[in-house]
């Protein structure tokens, strides 16, 4: 067997190997990736499953416990809107009027009991629309 | 000053864009005579785009609210270091910076190139084209010089979180690292254009990609450790998609500088050191399009921009012609040489630049699942950490077994004999240090092989310095070593290299391994006992800044007999934003970090606390930064004398190496 041979089974067994290794993790960690509207109107689908549901979380919803290991906020897609209540570590930077990604699951009141926010921050590239002509 | 700085940043976009014309046009002999007019008018667009940056700098350390970009990121009380670090925290500025970054750098190269060579020449033609590209996006769509709408008193301020000492690094490094990815990929295109591909481009693009390598890495680290110490969550990489965005090129970088090794050492993998040469700035592009576009969600900042497209259609340019010239140009990258063994350097190089291009394949297929998955399937998938970490840990240790043999290797034939025996007394310490940690109660299978790895690793480094000592040393061995590692510095550096990638090793399965966390509310004078520790929370002080209102939990902790450390885990309220931030204690050993958080007050100074052990974290540090040493030692450039004398042996050793070859050949 020639050397370039042997690579090439090598090769082989490691591309083969790899594609194994990334599939048994992908199946064991994926969830869906949803907007809000998508969630809402395909509710019944989604119950119990994990999902990620991106969008904004509305003016004058959000509710901070004392010890920051509880919120509650109204999450809002374009046409509908979602309430969200996580428990667990969150981002110092969580505010209203911000965009968000919410990670846990749908109960069957439509309620989204996250486990984890991410904050989409727009301070870092560009500024929010109008922030800046009102002076903030 | 603001329109001086708009007719700086016009003039540099008309001036590069008649550069790269110039100096491209200049590789038909007929238009020769252009070269110089090019390189002329590319030096003065480079002293105006400085210009440029001099003034916005200017701006914003003088707080010009008059520039909309000043009044965006800086404010009043705003310290001046973060003031200027504003100048890369916006997407204008930013890309203003990247831009100068890359228009210096690229003179540097002609500098040290040799002017008057026609593949220098025609590479600063491109480079110049990709600084007109930048150059255009400024002027069309983020003008670092547009007035602000109305007057303003205050700006809206730096986000509180970009507000570490890290942060004043890591852009620019990062900046840094993807301007110097465009220059060995101008000289690939440049070689393939011209045909001229003999191993002048790569003597060109070496010190280059290294360059880059090393400063890419720099910057991840630094990311890394800002994220470790500022985001308050206990890791340091959590595979957002900007992570990975920069991890892409420093992977296919890695490959590229061994594939330009054997090229230079065998004459192969030619067609792979081009493509990655070109593939790996391309992927500078596509970092730059995930972090500019918004379709993905991260820990970074985002916005909805058009400018991240222009970057995927450069990096689509960038792959498409240079995928094409490399097709046109196969005839000529055939290798010169077949492998001859399967045990041989080169054919190391090779798998492991397999196993990097795998690894770079998966956190790219990672990275996108969410918009594929949108596209194939009708909804959007996004998948976890367990997707990178299950291949991950199979392909690192992969890796670190050929970085810890390749010592007692060699180019073109199976190890000698002297290697093989210095290979199976290394092995033994190697088996003997993990039986002994099994002995003492370490039994996690990956754990174990990476310490038998890395003792592998350390043994076969020192076996090889001292079998080279002992060749070319007859009588003084000590000697013989310092003169090899003089002699031989890139080389060795190389091998520092790999000794970092197994310190990275450690500190990595460390603390994926063996981080323990405890949640705790405690009271003034309340002791708790974890990990072996007295952690004694004393008292909740309070007290007010210019620019924020600081809340500081203090603990005494100690261990067994020691001295108790006081930690002082905070959380800080900026006033202008209105916004919390978490500042983090951390207790570091070579064992273990020590890391608190402090969550919230909890009222008449009851706190809620979160304790996090991070083993072997300082193995990580340590690693990233014997690895940027290493890389910087490696190119540090030879006296000009014994370059030359150099320079004059290896062209006489290739030249009797090629002579078999040309025999056959004939």
């Amino acid at each position: 067997m020639s050397p370039i041979s042997k690579l090439a089974v090598a090769a082989a067994i490691m591309a083969g190997s790899t594609a194994y290794l990334a599939y048994l993790g992908a199946s064991t960690s994926w969830r869906y990736y949803l907007l809000v509207d998508e969630c809402v109107h395909s509710r019944d689908k989604f119950i119990g499953q994990r999902l990620r549901v991106s969008g904004r979380v509305a003016r004058q919803s959000l509710a901070l416990s004392t010890d920051r290991s509880v919120v509650s906020f109204v999450l809002r897609g374009q046409q509908s809107a979602i309430s969200v209540s996580c428990k667990g570590p969150l981002p110092d930077n969580l505010a209203e009027d911000m965009d968000v990604v919410v990670e846990g699951t749908v109960d069957e009141h439509g309620l989204l009991r996250g486990d984890k926010v991410l904050t989409r921050c727009a301070s870092k590239y560009e500024t929010r629309d109008g922030s800046l002509a009102t002076g903030r | 000053m603001r329109i001086f700085g708009e007719l700086c940043l016009l003039a540099s976009f008309v001036g590069f864009g008649y550069a790269a014309f110039a100096c491209l046009i200049a590789r038909h002999d007929r238009w020769k005579h252009m070269a110089g007019i090019g390189v002329n008018t590319a030096i003065a667009s480079t002293q105006a785009l400085t210009m440029t940056l001099a003034v916005l700098a200017w701006a914003l350390v003088n707080k010009d609210f008059g520039f909309e970009y000043v009044a965006q990121y800086t404010s009043r009380l705003l310290p001046w270091h973060y003031c200027l670090s504003a100048l890369w925290v916006g997407q204008a500025g930013s890309l203003l910076l990247w831009t100068w970054l890359l228009a210096t750098l690229s003179l540097i190269f002609l500098l040290t190139a040799r002017t008057d060579s026609r593949l220098a020449t025609t590479s600063f033609g491109f480079l110049s084209a990709i600084v007109c590209f930048l150059t255009t996006i400024m002027v069309f769509a983020a003008d670092p010089m547009k007035s602000s709408l109305s007057l303003q008193s205050e700006g809206l301020g730096l986000s509180p979180l970009l507000q570490h000492p890290s942060m004043l690094i890591h852009p620019p490094v990062v900046f840094l690292a993807y301007a110097a990815w465009a220059i060995p990929s101008a000289l690939a295109a440049a070689a393939l254009c011209s045909g001229e591909l003999d191993t002048r481009w790569i003597q060109l693009a070496r010190p280059w990609a290294v360059f880059a390598w090393t400063v890419l890495g720099a910057g991840l680290l630094l990311g890394a450790h800002w994220a470790y110490q500022e985001l308050g969550w206990g890791g340091y990489w959590g595979w957002d998609p900007v992570e990975n965005g920069s991890l892409l090129p420093w992977l296919t970088g890695t490959a590229l500088i061994h594939s330009l090794m054997a090229w230079r050492h065998r004459g192969c993998l030619k067609k792979s050191a081009l493509s990655l040469a070109i593939g790996t700035f391309g992927l500078c592009n596509f970092a730059t399009f995930l972090t500019r576009s918004g379709i993905f969600s991260s820990v970074h900042a985002f916005s909805q921009s058009p400018i991240g497209w222009m970057f995927l259609g450069l990096m689509a340019v960038l792959l498409i012609g240079g995928g094409t010239l490399v097709f046109l140009r196969r005839g000529d990258l055939s290798p010169q040489r077949q492998l001859s063994s399967a045990f041989s350097r080169e054919s190391l190089v090779l798998f492991s630049a397999c196993l990097l291009f795998l690894l770079t394949c998966v956190v790219l297929v990672g990275t996108l699942y969410v918009p594929l998955s949108g596209l194939f399937v009708g909804h959007m998938v996004q998948i976890g950490p367990a997707f990178y970490n299950n291949v991950l840990m199979p392909i690192g240790i992969l890796l670190l077994a050929s970085t810890a043999v390749v010592p007692l290797t060699r180019w073109g034939s199976a190890p000698s004999k002297g290697q093989r025996k210095s290979l199976l007394i290394c092995g033994l310490p190697a088996l003997a240090v993990p039986f002994l940690a099994a002995c003492c109660g370490w039994r996690h299978p990956v754990a174990l092989a990476v310490m038998s790895l890395s003792v592998l690793a350390v043994c076969t480094t020192f076996a090889g310095l001292a079998l080279d000592a002992w060749r070319h040393s007859t009588t003084r061995h000590l000697f013989g070593v310092f003169l090899m590692l003089r002699q031989r510095r890139r080389l060795y550096c190389g091998y520092a290299i790999h000794l970092a990638l197994a310190c990275l090793a450690i500190g990595i399965t460390g603390s994926s391994l063996g981080t323990r966390r405890h949640d705790a509310d405690l009271n003034e004078g309340d002791v708790v006992e974890w990990s072996g520790r007295r952690i004694e929370y004393s008292r909740l002080a309070q007290r007010e800044d210019e620019d924020k209102l600081i809340a500081e939990a203090e603990l005494r902790v100690s261990r067994g007999g020691d001295m108790p450390v006081i930690l002082k885990p905070a959380r800080h309220l900026y006033l202008l934003q209105n916004q919390w931030t978490t500042e983090v204690a951390i207790h570091s050993t070579w064992t273990a970090d020590f890391y608190v958080i402090l969550h919230a007050g909890l009222g008449e100074g009851r706190v809620a606390l979160t304790f996090i052990e991070n083993p072997l974290m300082h193995w990580i540090w340590l690693g990233g930064w014997l690895a940027a040493g290493s890389g910087l030692v490696a190119i540090w450039p030879a006296r000009i004398k014994r370059r030359r004398q150099g320079g004059q042996l290896r062209n006489a050793r290739q030249s009797i190496a090629l002579a078999p070859v040309r025999r056959r050949a004939a």
